[in-house]
């Protein structure tokens, strides 16, 4: 009797995680903060094209690109695979601020390293898209 | 004192095969090289003629296009093909042979045919931009994945192709469909 209560609870715990990862993570200030990174630019076109050239530099192949809700889905397969989303949104002050989320096989990527590294190859095109020689 | 030892090598193999590579977000000199090979450029060709002449080489190549972007010049498709080596397979079934025969006693238990490579999905992304410096150029880099998969149906190999060959005959032919939409065919 003991055990079958035992097993019972074991079952539920189990589909208590289950529905727990649905809305589990986010909301975070400092995950947000390391994710995003605003622009002194109102070129929407510009920034996304800066963001598809970064995510090809970076070997990723794009899974799905939406200029109006200026949204990039990306996968990159090694050994691992990485998904990455990156969104651009309009900014108070004539700015834009784009903002990239990425798995690591299953697992959110949560260190702010990789974040930095991606925003710093971003930087490089956003410089080279901003300052188009004419 | 063997046990320690033991739980550092397990906890050494589980963080090797779960650990996010540090370069992965990184800039690095292959990276630059690669971009070199997976970029042609073209002049006098509308960004649009570009992209339609891409959609038709895909479709000749059998692929599905996945995903369209005019806006940002965007074009991902996919496709499914055979993954199988010949040699390999050929190789693979003789040792079968050979160790089923070693083994006759015992029974045959061998399954490395069954871990051979059979089908592949692949996977491109082909973006066109205007080239920053030159007026009336245009851009186009491509880039591709493949995930392999075993006869048992497990996963053999995934990947993203770096091979220059398979980016050179890509943009031989994509030329010559860029020259065609040019002419009207």
């Amino acid at each position: 009797m003991r055990i079958l209560f035992a097993v019972s609870l074991l079952l539920l715990a189990g589909c208590a995680a289950q529905t727990a990862a649905i809305t589990a993570g986010g909301s975070q200030v400092e995950l947000r903060q390391m994710q995003t990174r605003e622009y002194d630019t109102l070129d929407r076109r510009g920034t996304l094209r800066s963001v598809v050239a970064t995510l090809q530099d970076l070997g990723f192949v794009i899974d799905k690109a939406d200029f109006d809700l200026a949204t990039i889905s990306a996968t990159k397969l090694q050994d691992y695979e990485i998904r990455m989303t990156v969104i651009v949104r309009e900014r108070e002050g004539n700015r834009l601020s784009v903002r990239a989320n990425a798995r690591f096989n299953e697992q959110p990527i949560e260190d702010p390293q990789s974040y930095q590294d991606f925003f710093a190859a971003l930087d490089k095109a956003m410089f080279l898209t901003l300052h188009k020689v004419d | 004192m063997i046990r320690p030892l033991l739980v550092a090598l397990i906890a050494l193999l589980l963080s090797a095969c779960a650990t996010l590579p540090d370069d992965a977000f990184r800039l690095t000199e292959s990276a630059l090289a690669l971009r070199e090979l997976q970029t042609r450029q073209y002049e006098g060709v509308s960004e649009v003629d570009i992209l339609s002449a891409s959609s038709a080489l895909l479709q000749d190549l059998g692929y599905a296009i996945d995903e369209v972007e005019k806006e940002l010049g965007v074009l991902s498709a996919s496709k499914r093909a055979d993954a199988r080596d010949p040699t390999e397979t050929v190789g693979k079934v003789m040792l079968d042979v050979a160790d089923c025969l070693l083994t006759l006693l015992f029974g045959c238990e061998n399954d490395s045919y069954q871990s051979s490579k059979d089908v592949q999905d692949i996977k491109l992304t082909l973006v066109v931009r205007p080239d920053l410096s030159q007026e009336s150029v245009h851009s186009v880099r491509v880039t591709m994945q493949r995930v392999v998969w075993a006869r048992s149906g497990a996963l053999y190999d995934q990947e993203t192709v770096n091979d220059a060959e398979v980016y050179r005959a890509f943009f031989d032919k994509l030329s010559k469909s860029v020259f065609l939409e040019k002419g009207g065919v």
